[in-house]
């Protein structure tokens, strides 16, 4: 391993232990916060509305938005299967030459479709007037970084002599983690999970309402 | 403003914000990804879309106050992230923004990927904002009149009963019994019904009392809760109570609370939770009861007196925010003969644009009336002559709708068009005139 | 005749709104203005003086005739 390399391999480990860090650090944090159980008599259940919160609530045809901006939210979708594959190279990377190369190649179909979604989401939030209006520059950045790191990881799974920049790349989103949106991946779980308990609980989620 | 005016506030709004700031409000605050997806589904940029009536740009102005307070990147960076200072020309400009344009339905967190509850970001703005005595003071009027119904009882109850006493006759003229009586403190009802002062919640509700033999007894407050539109807990609180030691008095085994969104919510949903506890008493809207006697039989309908077209309202507090969907098709399908859906509905509804005390805000109604827009347009697709509604606020702004925009419709209440169904015994109706005819 | 600097006619409005528009027409009134309404809501029986004792005005009257309630209200403040 040359010098190059090595450094940005250790970049990319202290990149992972800083959001891994900086996830618990959130996780920790909400966990502190109050949390009241819903003390009024249920009218439906609760738990059955994390559960929809969790999948068929998910699901794009399962709410007018997501029929309505269909693209936009397969892009979105795509974008974060993307991030996952770009992930699986991540923590796959040091052993890239013994994985099977068909599965090599999907991960960087995969990937390569993901930047290409999460780039075009950037071009989106550059073009429509909603999306500026609401934007912040870490919006603008987040996603541009993240989508740096989905397509380098196409390139390095692909091509070992990426892994160092994929390295570098990895390090920077993942030091970046958790202190700009991207920690919204944190955030997510919780968002869904009081979502469902609220409309479970009270019996507007359709599976979720008793008689 | 000086320097040290800024300071002040910073340091009350972080206090406020650290206050309210519990693991739900953060999960809202800190979710959101600003994917506009939620821009449509609020009817206020159905009406016009603008940027500023996209939901997810409400709740940024409560995240940049946040982040300034509390996100080290804010704190470090604020222009990176959003923040801004806490400022009085800040927070004035939040006025509008949390009491004009929004309802505070949830038709955005129902539509949005994430679950973000921007009604629950709006309702903490509304706390700062009437923490730093920015509310609208009609609102705090209304509210502080409705803890002087009871602080002032004595003074007030005489004429409370006078109106009650005229009621009674008007019951008993309209079913035909002079002992048809409107109980008020009737220790060991069933039942304690509450109303809105106004008698279009208490007569029919009274007539179907009547018709059912319920046990129940009418009570001396109003479930409205301004309290709850200021986002002002501890004054909603002290609202509620009136009701729960009123229903803890007589002993009742239920509060029937009119049809009413928000105070159905309030004492459904909302208040147990302030109280840290279920109260000793179920709690049920007027439509759940209604409904109940419709599939038991109690009630005797004949829906072929109600033969016009009707359409049905959803109001986003009794639809959206408290599961009672099937409970008015139960009874609209028990007394009219063509009841027609407007799309989308159910949970899906749009808000009238009336909820979270607009209706009260004079300065305000422009934008209510023209949030009303995709409202009119459901109604009038229907071809409906009859509006339903279950809550008073909708009501109100439904009127205002029909008359602004000549719909042409009628506007009324579940209650009342279950009363003109109504056959009493020995086939028997109820008098003529109907129940109430105004409707604004 | 009436000896009111305001005269608002309420007929028909449901609660709270005659309160809404009394709030909103004693703005424009001197100290010591008065308001005279005729509603028809009984709502107004407790609504109005509960309002009244809220801001501190003066409630000069309240009555009943058959199915109208006519108030009068004396701004204080
Ligand atoms: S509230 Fe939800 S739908 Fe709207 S911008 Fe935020 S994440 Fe997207
Ligand atoms: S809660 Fe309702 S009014 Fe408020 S932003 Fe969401 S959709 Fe619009």
């Amino acid at each position: 391993m040359s010098t190059v390399e090595t450094s940005a391999a250790i970049a990319a480990i202290v990149g992972a232990v800083v959001a891994v860090v900086g996830c618990a650090w959130h996780v920790r944090w909400m966990f502190s916060l109050p949390f009241k159980g819903d003390v009024a008599t249920a009218k439906g259940s609760a738990s059955k509305g994390v559960m929809y919160a969790y999948t068929l609530g998910m699901a794009p045809w399962e709410k007018e938005s997501t029929r309505r901006h269909m693209v936009g939210y397969l892009r979105g979708v795509l974008f974060h299967v993307g991030i996952f594959a770009a992930l699986v190279v991540f923590v796959a990377s040091p052993w890239a030459t013994v994985i099977w190369p068909s599965v090599r190649l999907l991960l960087a179909a995969v990937a390569c479709l993901g930047g290409i979604a999460g780039l075009l989401g950037l071009a989106a939030r550059f073009g429509e007037h909603n999306l500026r209006a609401i934007s912040t520059k870490d919006d603008y950045f987040a996603v541009a970084l993240v989508s740096l790191f989905v397509l380098t990881s196409a390139l390095a799974v692909l091509s070992p002599s990426a892994v160092p920049v994929f390295y570098v790349v990895s390090a920077v989103t993942l030091v970046y983690l958790p202190f700009g949106k991207v920690r919204h991946c944190v955030y997510f779980f919780f968002s869904r999970f009081a979502f469902g308990v609220f409309f479970g609980h009270r019996g507007v989620i359709e599976g979720a309402r008793s008689q | 403003m000086g320097k040290s005016d800024n300071t002040e506030l910073t340091k009350k709004a972080r206090e406020l914000l650290r206050k309210q700031v519990d693991r739900k409000l953060a999960a809202a605050l800190e979710t959101c990804v600003r994917c506009g997806i939620c821009a449509e589904s609020c009817h206020y940029y159905v009406a016009d879309p603008r940027p500023e009536h996209v939901p997810a740009y409400r709740a940024e102005k409560l995240r940049q106050i946040y982040r300034g307070l509390f996100d080290p990147i804010g704190r470090i960076a604020p222009g990176w992230v959003g923040a801004v200072p806490v400022s009085d020309q800040m927070l004035d400009s939040l006025v509008e923004t949390s009491f004009a344009s929004c309802t505070m339905c949830r038709r955005c967190t129902v539509n949005c990927p994430m679950g973000v509850d921007n009604a629950l970001v709006v309702r903490a703005i509304r706390s700062l904002l009437t923490a730093t005595g920015r509310a609208p003071e009609m609102l705090e009027q209304l509210a502080e009149a409705a803890i002087m119904r009871e602080e002032g009882l004595e003074y007030i109850k005489d004429l409370f009963l006078e109106q009650i006493a005229e009621l009674e006759n008007e019951l008993r003229e309209k079913v035909g019994d002079l002992k048809a009586r409107i109980p008020v403190e009737e220790q060991g009802a069933e039942i304690l019904y509450v109303a809105l002062s106004g008698a279009h919640t208490i007569l029919p509700a009274s007539v179907l009392f009547y018709a059912t033999g319920t046990s129940w007894s009418l009570s001396l407050f109003e479930a409205a809760n301004y309290g709850v539109f200021l986002g002002d807990t501890p004054r909603a609180k002290r609202i509620t109570q009136r009701i729960v030691d009123e229903a803890t008095r007589l002993g009742v085994k239920e509060v029937v609370v009119s049809e009413c969104g928000h105070a159905y919510t309030t004492l459904r949903w909302e208040a147990p939770n302030w109280f840290g506890k279920p109260f000793p008493f179920r709690v049920r809207s007027l439509v759940e009861v209604m409904a109940e006697w419709i599939e038991k039989g109690k009630l005797k309908l004949d829906p072929t007196r109600n033969r016009l077209a009707v359409t049905y309202h959803d109001s986003c507090n009794l639809a959206r925010n408290s599961g009672l969907i099937e409970e008015p098709r139960t009874i609209l399908n028990a007394c009219v003969t063509d009841f027609r859906e407007m799309t989308p509905n159910k949970q899906h509804n749009y808000c009238c644009g009336g909820g979270a005390g607009l209706v009260a805000l004079p300065e305000f109604s422009e934008q209510r009336l023209n949030a009303g827009k995709p409202k009119v347009k459901q109604i009038k697709a229907t071809g409906a002559s009859i509006v339903a509604a279950s809550c008073d606020n909708c009501r109100h702004q439904l009127g205002e709708l029909n008359e602004h925009y000549e719909m042409g419709v009628e506007v009324i209440g579940l209650a009342e068009l279950v009363v003109n169904a109504l056959v009493l015994d020995k086939g028997r109706v109820p008098g003529k005139e109907p129940v109430v005819a105004a409707t604004v | 005749m009436s000896n009111a600097d305001v005269v608002l006619d309420l007929k028909g409005l449901l609660c709270p709104i005659p309160v809404v528009k009394v709030s909103q027409a004693i703005k424009s009134l001197p100290v010591g203005g008065v308001i005279e309404a005729t509603a028809t809501d009984p709502g107004v029986l407790a609504d109005i003086p509960a309002w009244t004792r809220t801001t501190g005005h003066e409630l000069i009257s309240i009555e009943r005739q058959e199915k109208l309630i006519n108030f009068k209200v004396r701004k204080v403040k």
